[in-house]
């Protein structure tokens, strides 16, 4: 890991010079976790893939302003959070939070076991912000103190929002948990 | 210590210390609830783990484009070494310019004495106003020269031209007369020959 931020480090002083070699390197190491963040957030895969790549053209229009090159993960899903629920509020009036995914049956298709399919329904069963709190720390392994960065908000309420998501998950999941490990 | 779900769950997600985890290891041995509890969160953690990770339908890849590129002064102030180098040139040119164009020291004048001065201002006049004087009077007395020849000349073209122009009405003079001695002549030899 430290190695990994001691290269972040090298690639982003190197992007922020203009060397758009090293910034397409920088996007190899971290855009299938954006993606999968986002994906897991707005439930469409064009939708994702377009909000990764905005995210990694205003990362790079921005980078002058990450203050800390250490906090780069942070600063680039914080981006990506606001990208996100900018297009989330944007579709709010067809697409409540805890609807039924429109795109649901495509997702399905591309999981065909049970469990991955009892998961994906629970997910879409929480809120944006809960599944949000979710994607960062069990998919994303964030620290409380990043995911609150992240979020632009206190540590208390991203374990608010991610203790609430795990009790509603642990309930929805139960029954499946009992046969799937059974 | 009491059951705490948040504790279980700090515990399960590892954001405890390492006194704090103690604590919640030794609780969880003793409290069946608590035991049950962290069996169900870690399940369900399993559950959302089974969900795999996607790949990219495709890459993300920028172009190099001038655009996007940064000015060469926003280069160079984001370099410290090469801005460290661009002031250290400054300072340089800014060494030698001064040390090209600085004005040089003007002496310092001596004390002045005024009787000192006036003394050799005298002595000074007294040595030009002598060959001064001659040379003015020298001058003078060769303009005057010039001017008297010039008059001198002058008079003596005059005269010339006046003696001239008496020799000629002498001339016409004479011819005037020798013509009334020969009309005359010519007169008395015709009476003579009459009578």
């Amino acid at each position: 890991m430290i190695f990994r931020e001691a290269e972040d480090r090298d690639l982003i002083r190197k992007a922020r010079r203009g060397a758009v070699e090293a910034y397409n390197l920088l996007i190899s190491r971290w855009e299938k976790r954006v993606f999968n963040y986002l994906l897991r957030l707005v439930r469409d895969r064009e939708d994702a893939l377009d909000l990764t790549q905005d995210v990694f053209l205003k990362a790079f229009q921005n980078l002058g302003k990450l203050a800390d090159d250490s906090r780069f993960g942070p600063w680039l899903f914080r981006i990506a959070h606001n990208e996100a629920f900018s297009l989330l509020r944007r579709r709010k009036p067809e697409d409540g939070a805890g609807a039924e995914p429109s795109g649901g049956e495509q997702s399905f298709r591309m999981f065909p076991v049970e469990l991955s399919l009892a998961v994906e329904r629970a997910l879409d069963r929480l809120s944006a912000e809960q599944r949000e709190a979710v994607v960062l720390k069990i998919y994303q392994g964030f620290k409380f103190d990043e995911m609150a960065e992240a979020l632009d908000c206190p540590v208390s309420t991203v374990k608010s929002r991610l203790y609430t998501a795990l009790d509603l998950l642990k309930e929805t999941l139960a029954p499946i948990q009992t046969r799937g490990f059974q | 210590m009491s059951c705490s779900e948040d504790d279980l769950k700090d515990f399960m997600f590892g954001e405890l210390d390492e006194a704090a985890r103690g604590r919640v290891e030794a609780h969880v041995r003793s409290c069946r609830h608590c035991q049950e509890e962290l069996d169900r969160l870690r399940l369900t953690g399993a559950a959302l783990n089974a969900l795999r990770e996607e790949e990219m339908p495709r890459r993300i890849a920028f172009v190099s484009d001038p655009v996007f590129e940064p000015r060469w002064w926003q280069r160079l102030w984001q370099s410290g070494p090469k801005l460290g180098f661009a002031s250290a040139a400054m300072l340089s040119l800014a060494l030698v310019f001064s040390a090209v164009y600085r004005p040089a020291p003007q002496p310092v004048p001596a004390a002045v004495d005024p009787a000192a001065i006036e003394q050799r201002v005298n002595a000074e006049v007294a040595k030009r106003i002598g060959p001064a004087i001659e040379a003015a009077v020298a001058a003078s007395e060769a303009r005057q020269a010039k001017k008297t020849a010039e008059m001198v000349a002058a008079a003596q073209k005059e005269a010339a031209f006046e003696r001239q122009a008496d020799r000629a009405r002498i001339e016409e003079a004479f011819d005037y007369i020798r013509k009334k001695l020969g009309t005359f002549y010519m007169a008395s030899a015709n009476l003579g020959s009459r009578q």
